[in-house]
């Protein structure tokens, strides 16, 4: 595939990865301060499913790029490799700095639908950081796209 | 921060407001095989729409920890109405009746598999290429929208789609492909030196170079499945003439390269030709690629990126990558044409007929192509074979 059907494809499944990750941070920072939004309980529901389905495969992916000795990741598409390479490097260089996100991504799956509080505080610090990584990665998807003006 | 990201949001909504006027102006014309695609943008508008109103309704909580987060919707959105208002809709505001013909066509393909045949699909002008972006959109030049022979082209970009659909599976059979290429790739005596590691560097960028390439060659070999010799024919033309990089590219190249040299691809077309019994076909392939690369001074060399030794293990993991998608697979009869007027029982025998037309009288081709695309287009989709 050329650069640029790469690059929309990453860019459409990113958008509606970080979208998700808005979606549940605003309704728990909203939950927590006693508010309730009602109109997005749907929108909320299938947000966590879509973050579920993604760190479970993030955790796969992510266990075989660490074990690898060679750091090949065979099987992968070049937006997705790179997107684990930064995830890896941002773990490295502690600009991840969650417990959760740096340790088993298998069990963010689950705390995704957790109700108690302190495991909504972990999941809002999770969510951030994944939003950076996501919001840099969409950006050079949105550059090769949309370019400047 | 909450009053600017009110305006943004603001002006989003106008944005798209106008935007979903155009579209509902446009819908009126446009042919009907554009319609599923017309649908799904301007449900997408409605989506953005929505997400901007929420956006707003977010804004009146004057909740200051959730403003970073509306913030990151509002450019999310921004971004993806700014690409869609940029090429997705110009398919439809664009649209003509001219690109009928290459609407029913992608319309009956994706109808002929059953992950595919809801699918949306349109057309427009660029380099071929498709957008897998919920519905399909397939660019192609503008003169091969209007023309037979260039259509089958589209077979290769349908892989593809069908990569997509397939995805967990052909990627895991990549990587099969990938190891097994990587074993080919040992020297008989390993080594424990300097030597040995920047040998086995150079191996892992051809290993990790084939995932890209893989997925070329499964397109190839769909396009080859669903269209036969029209596939090979219109993919050669097509290219031959391109210049020296469709025959050799430097090592640095291929290390960054996201498509196979086209000469290695013409040699594993030609081979599944010959392995499908039709092996005139496949030499003249070849003998026409020799002899362009004769012309040009280029001599094959893929640095270690390509060997025939690979042929059979590639073919191998093609053809499973075949059999777990399923493409539609291409008739004897569609190919031999024999019958009278052969080429309507679908549109891979109307391909075929005409590259067979063109080659043995491209004088009289376009006159008999007129009246061909106009039986095409008046036929019902539902005559042709699935």
């Amino acid at each position: 595939m050329k650069p640029k059907e790469l690059a929309v494809q990453s860019f459409h499944e990113n958008q509606k990865l970080l979208s998700a990750v808005n979606t549940v941070s605003i309704h728990t920072k909203l939950e927590m301060a006693g508010r309730s939004d009602l109109k997005g309980a749907e929108t909320v529901i299938a947000a966590k499913d879509t973050l579920n389905v993604f760190f479970k495969e993030l955790d796969v992916i992510v266990q075989r790029a660490e074990e690898s000795e060679t750091k090949l990741l065979l099987g992968v598409d070049a937006r997705r490799r790179q997107f684990i390479r930064n995830f890896i490097a941002a773990k490295r260089n502690y600009r991840i700095q969650s417990p959760s996100l740096r340790g088993k991504l298998s069990d963010v799956a689950q705390m995704i639908y957790s109700d108690k509080e302190i495991d909504k505080q972990d999941i809002l610090i999770v969510l951030e950081e994944l939003r950076m990584l996501l919001e840099e990665h969409i950006a050079s998807d949105t550059e090769v796209l949309l370019g400047g003006i | 921060m909450k009053d600017l990201l009110k305006q943004n949001n603001i002006a989003l909504c106008y944005e798209i407001e106008k935007l979903q006027r155009s579209l509902r102006d446009a819908q009126v014309n446009i042919p009907e095989e554009l319609k599923p695609y017309a649908e799904w943008i301007i449900n997408e508008c409605e989506n953005f729409h929505r997400n901007v109103l929420q956006n707003i309704r977010y804004l009146e909580f004057g909740q200051e920890d959730i403003l970073k987060n509306i913030l990151s919707n509002t450019q999310n959105v921004a971004n993806a109405f700014y690409i869609l208002n940029q090429y997705q809709v110009s398919p439809i505001l664009r649209a003509h009746t001219s690109d009928r013909l290459a609407l029913k066509l992608l319309l009956w393909l994706h109808k002929t598999h059953s992950e595919t045949k809801n699918i949306p699909v349109a057309v427009f002008d660029g380099e071929f290429s498709i957008w897998l972006i919920g519905p399909s959109i397939y660019f192609t030049p503008c003169t091969s929208q209007h023309g037979l022979l260039n259509l089958p082209l589209f077979f290769h970009e349908f892989g593809h789609l069908l990569h997509k659909c397939y995805q967990p599976e052909i990627d895991a059979l990549i990587n099969e492909l990938q190891v097994a290429i990587g074993h080919l790739l040992l020297p008989p005596v390993e080594r424990d030196d300097q030597y040995a590691q920047t040998q086995e560097k150079s191996r892992n960028v051809i290993v990790a170079t084939w995932y890209e390439w893989a997925k070329e060659f499964f397109c190839d070999a769909v396009g080859f499945t669903l269209g036969g010799t029209s596939f090979a024919y219109a993919f050669s033309m097509y290219l031959r003439i391109l210049g020296k990089s469709e025959y050799h590219v430097s090592k640095e190249g291929l290390a960054r390269s996201s498509h196979p040299v086209t000469w290695i691809r013409i040699h594993l077309l030609a081979d599944r030709a010959r392995r499908t019994g039709y092996e005139e076909v496949a030499s003249d392939l070849e003998e026409k690629w020799s002899q362009v690369a004769a012309a040009l001074g280029v001599m094959e060399d893929y640095y270690g990126f390509y060997d025939p030794k690979f042929l059979s293990v590639i073919q191998g993991k093609l053809d499973d990558m075949i059999t777990e998608t399923g493409p539609r697979e291409f008739q004897e009869s569609e190919i031999s044409n024999q019958e009278l007027e052969s080429s309507l029982i679908s549109p891979v025998a109307l391909l075929n007929k005409a590259w067979q037309k063109f080659i043995e009288d491209p004088d009289g081709y376009h006159e008999w192509e007129e009246d061909a695309i106009a039986s095409f287009l008046d036929a019902d989709l539902g005559t042709f074979l699935t």
